[in-house]
């Protein structure tokens, strides 16, 4: 067990973790030259986006320059803060971290935070300055702020270049020479904690384990000890990266187990494996269960996919634990779930990935954040959904959730900064000087303000350069209202939203305005309209469609014809009937588009 | 029934809404086009058609010499003596006696005009080249010289269209003796300079609706009969050649840009002149071969555009195979019963008032 190293990447988003896990891959001769960059980056959508959005395990040999043979298990973990639960659990099956820093940007904001899960979760951390090829590497500058924001010593920062490997071989004797091993023994009972999964067809749910103690082989009886459901290993295995079965895992070591789980609900990452030999085992404490601050309704364009709905999100919940959902209906999309996502990338990426993964075709309808709404005869009711909001009357007060926000920005951005955040309704808490460059402003300003695109815009005003990190810091009272939304006199639920009195108008308005142009126009008028309680703040016109028609056939081109005629039917297919009007999709989404 | 079609793509000048495969200033190659549809027509050596349309582009251009070239060539290699209609597209300018004389002799029995108005504001507004009162002597002279029939080619929408000024286009047009109209409704095709410009007056689709209306009970008036959604002729006068393009027949198209439909197969020559007269009919495109079940839809899409004939279901289900129309039939019926078709217990129809909001009803048909 002394020649085993359990280490995670950590970094701020974009600091080059996945460019790093290839260097460290090819150099232990795992892949020989990596054809396309970031190879953990597997899942077509990280490749896309150019992102990771699992965390993703390597298991490596390494030949030290003494001579000494070592097993390396390696964990790629995503930098993006919607993604940070996925750092927390991998940290969990580690015992070191790399620390990474771009040269050129310096610490930022997820650097901070992931180093304090790093360094709260006990880990030695290895800091790693990258990018030291860019001409505008500031070496210094980052030794200085790992020193100051992170008491990290500075002298002990390794300098690399992820990109052209200068400074890898150095590290991976640093890994070997400065990480410890893991402890606990083969001979203890089994202990092992599940910190990921997946579910695949053929071998039911897959386990990502860490092994504390004691030995897994084919054949041996485990015990699951949430749920004391026993079952028997089918298989155990590596990953290299690809799983590929092992004769048997020991104390110490990262891998997978297979032992034909079929249902999502006899297994939960965090979960702690045992022999049912030993039922007494101590738990493992897991992770702190992840929060869902952002929430939507999800439906399936065609009914009767309701239940075909149901089974993705179980399996899909294998693979990403963070989310929660649960059954809702609406009077408009008929039966879904609403979803519980950690951010807004968050839910961007679950929608598409159940649509691509599980070839789902849905709706989802504006998001939303959960508000705690005190009625008139004293109860508390959180709510989630804008639809299920009670009536005015029965409304003493609505509390809406606040975050207190860290956001690392250099000066020349100060000012734009504290004016967006401003009008996002923030209230400053403390603004320092990081160095002579970069400041960190702490703001606190209600979450829902991210929903409607405060840190794309955050992003934008800064070109880019301010970086935010944030946790719930409670609720606060709030003009709050609910606009509701009428198409053709049918109020539909699903377009209902939660808003500041005072721009209650505006949003109607503006709503109602792109709801005329989005929805076609069909045989008969169709008004829209939006209202607070049963007054109509702003309305307007569908005039009904009086030409749509294919005249001139020229020379017989039938083909061209039956195309654009299918064109238009799959456009329909991407409807949905509320009543008797045909809504597009993107409806239930508008009011995030506006905000951009 | 079969018919030939040829694609003749030369204008004199672009008009500002066209999109259709015509070249304009390059009536050069005139002969090595025709000789170039000539060596095409020989791919269907043999074949035997009912009708032969020459349509463009501008036709009336080949002139006399190339109209009795064009067609004495195709018919040594295509079998045209069961011919029963044949038409030549002309615009008003170019419709000679001359090449009037020329077609009446090739056999041609049908003419069919590219008037579009009667008003010389709305003609200049989009680039046409001739006047109205030209229009009105290419009618007379084609009447007198017996052809069958003449049809006029009228849009629907022109800007600064008002019904007062249509209305007075179709009162000269009835009045001298026209048996078909064809009315299109303009609309702005990608690309074209009318769609990169559109001009101030251009009607709004409420108003080309109502000029729709107005102009069609004005047709229904004079005893014509709304017989496809652009077409309306006299009793008799129907065009044969397009209603076999709604009947799902087949046909062959020649030269450039021109489509066929043959042993269940659509395809399309390249719409690229140059390459057409190089090597002609070798560059298809677009080749379809429509599943038993996709070309019962297609067909039951097409012959709903004819309003007075309509669908019948028993003689498709004869067609195609009573399983394979099966899914269709019952989405004729739910649509009948929605009211967007009329059935009459044989027939399914698309009702007068949906002409123009067709399209939704054709792609829920398919
Ligand atoms: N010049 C230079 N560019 C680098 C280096 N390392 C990474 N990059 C580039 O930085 C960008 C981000 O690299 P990734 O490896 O995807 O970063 P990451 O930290 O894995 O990003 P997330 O997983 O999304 O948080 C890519 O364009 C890399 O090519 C380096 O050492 N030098
Ligand atoms: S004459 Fe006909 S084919 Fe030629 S440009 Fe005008 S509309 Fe187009
Ligand atoms: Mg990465």
């Amino acid at each position: 067990m002394d020649n085993i190293r359990n280490f995670c990447i950590i970094a701020h988003i974009d600091h080059g973790k996945s460019t790093l896990a290839d260097r460290i891959l090819e150099l232990t001769g795992v892949l020989h030259t990596t054809a396309n960059a970031q190879v953990l980056d597997s899942m077509a959508l990280e490749r896309e986006r150019g992102i990771t959005i699992k965390a993703k395990s390597v298991r490596m040999p390494y030949q030290s320059r003494s001579g000494q043979s070592y097993i390396l298990n390696l964990i790629d973990t995503p930098g993006h803060v919607d993604f940070n639960y996925e750092v927390s659990r991998s940290l969990k099956a580690c015992e070191g971290a790399l620390l990474l820093v771009d040269a050129a940007q310096g610490v930022e904001a997820q650097t901070i935070a992931n180093a304090y899960l790093a360094i709260d979760a006990g880990l030695e951390i290895i800091p790693v300055i990258n990018k030291i090829d860019l001409p505008n590497a500031m070496i210094d500058e980052c030794r200085l702020q790992l020193e100051d924001m992170l008491g990290l010593p500075a002298k002990d920062a390794l300098l690399i270049s992820a990109k052209d490997g200068t400074g890898v071989p150095n590290l991976l004797e640093a890994i070997v020479s400065r990480l410890p091993s893991p402890r606990g023994g083969v001979d203890e009972p089994l202990r092992c904690l599940i910190f990921d999964s997946y579910y695949d067809s053929y071998r039911g749910v897959i386990a990502h384990i860490r092994l504390f103690s004691g030995s897994l082989r084919r054949g041996d009886r485990i015990m699951i000890k949430s749920t004391s459901k026993v079952c028997e290993v089918d298989e155990v295995g590596y990953f290299l990266p690809q799983i590929t079965p092992s004769d048997k895992l020991m104390a110490g070591e990262v891998g997978y187990v297979a032992a034909t789980i079929r249902k999502a609900g006899d297994i939960h990452v965090g979960d702690c494996i045992i022999s049912p030999d030993r039922p007494e085992t101590a738990a493992i404490p897991g992770f702190r269960r992840s929060q869902p601050m952002v929430f939507c309704g999800i439906y399936p364009i065609n009914s009767s996919d309701y239940s075909k709905l149901a089974a993705a999100l179980e399996k899909f919940q294998l693979n990403d634990s963070s989310i929660v959902y649960e059954k809702e209906s609406s009077a408009a999309l008929g039966h879904g779930y609403r979803l519980g996502f950690l951010g807004m990338l968050h839910m961007e990426i679950t929608l598409e990935r159940l649509k691509r993964e599980y070839g789902q075709e849905l709706i989802s309808t504006m998001p939303s954040v959960i508000y705690k709404v005190v009625t008139t005869r004293g109860e508390t009711l959180m709510i989630d959904n804008p639809s299920r909001f009670p009536t005015a009357a029965y409304i003493d007060h609505i509390e809406e959730p606040i975050i207190r926000a860290r956001i690392i920005v250099p000066n020349a951005f100060v000012g734009p900064c504290m004016e967006l955040s401003e009008s996002r309704r923030g209230t400053l808490v403390s603004m320092e000087h990081l160095d002579t460059r970069r400041a960190l402003l702490t703001y606190d300003f209600p979450l829902a303000e991210t929903v409607t695109g405060y840190y794309d815009k955050l992003k934008s005003v800064s070109r880019g350069y301010a970086s935010m990190d944030y946790d719930l810091a409670g609720y606060r009272s709030s003009d709050l209202v609910k606009v509701d939304v009428l198409v053709k006199e049918n109020q539909v639920d699903a377009l209902s939203f939660i808003t500041v009195r005072d721009s209650a108008i505006p949003k109607g308005r503006a709503l109602i305005h792109k709801l005329r142009k989005l929805i076609p126009r069909h045989l008969f008028e169709i008004p829209l309209q939006a209202a607070i309680g049963g007054k109509v703040i702003a309305r307007e016109n569908i005039v009904p469609l009086r030409k749509d028609v294919l005249s001139k056939c020229y020379g017989g081109d039938i083909t061209r014809k039956r195309k654009l005629l299918e064109k238009q039917k799959e456009g329909k297919k991407r409807m949905k009937m509320v009543g008797s009007v045909e809504v597009p999709q993107e409806a239930f989404m508008l009011l995030l588009k506006m905000e951009e | 029934m079969r018919g030939l079609y040829v694609h003749v793509p030369f204008c004199a000048r672009k008009c500002s809404y066209c999109d259709f495969y015509s070249l304009p200033a390059r009536l050069d190659l005139l002969e090595a086009y025709v000789q170039a549809v000539v060596h095409e027509s020989h791919r269907y050596g043999g074949l035997s058609f009912q009708t032969l349309y020459l349509g463009g582009g501008t036709p009336s251009l080949l002139g006399p010499g190339h109209l009795r070239e064009l067609v004495g060539g195709i018919g040594k290699s295509v079998d045209l003596s069961e011919l029963i209609e044949s038409t030549i597209e002309v615009n008003p300018e170019s419709a000679t006696g001359a090449l009037l004389e020329a077609a009446r002799e090739a056999g041609i029995n049908r003419v069919s005009i590219g008037v579009q108005s009667l008003s010389d504001y709305e003609l200049q507004g989009v680039g046409r080249i001739h006047t109205a009162a030209q229009a009105v002597e290419a009618i007379i002279l084609a009447s007198r010289l017996g052809f069958k029939s003449v049809s006029a080619d009228l849009i629907i929408g022109l800007p600064g269209q008002t019904w007062s000024a249509l209305h007075r286009t179709l009162g000269t047009l009835v009045g001298a003796g026209i048996e078909h109209v064809s009315l299109y409704c303009l609309s702005l095709e990608k690309g074209t300079p009318l769609e990169k410009s559109p001009p101030l007056d251009l009607p709004s689709d409420d108003t080309q609706a109502q000029l729709f209306e107005q102009a069609r009970s004005f047709l229904l008036g004079h005893g014509f009969i709304h017989y496809e959604i652009s077409n309306f002729a006299l009793k008799g006068y129907e065009c044969l050649h397009n209603l076999n393009y709604w009947r799902g027949g087949e046909y062959v198209g020649l030269g450039p840009a021109a489509a066929s439909h043959l042993y269940g197969r659509r395809f399309r020559n390249r719409a690229d002149l140059d390459a057409y007269i190089d090597r002609p009919g070798y560059l298809t495109e677009d080749v379809e071969e429509l599943d038993v079940r996709d070309k019962a839809s297609e067909e039951a899409m097409l012959r709903l555009r004819l309003l007075v004939e309509g669908l019948d279901a028993g003689e498709l289900a004869a067609k195609f195979g009573r399983d394979n129309i099966e899914p269709l039939a019952d989405r004729l019926e739910r649509m009948a019963h929605d009211g967007l078709l009329v059935f009459d217990g044989l027939r399914y129809r698309l009702a007068p008032s949906r002409v123009l909001t067709s399209n939704p009803i054709f792609a829920e048909v398919l």
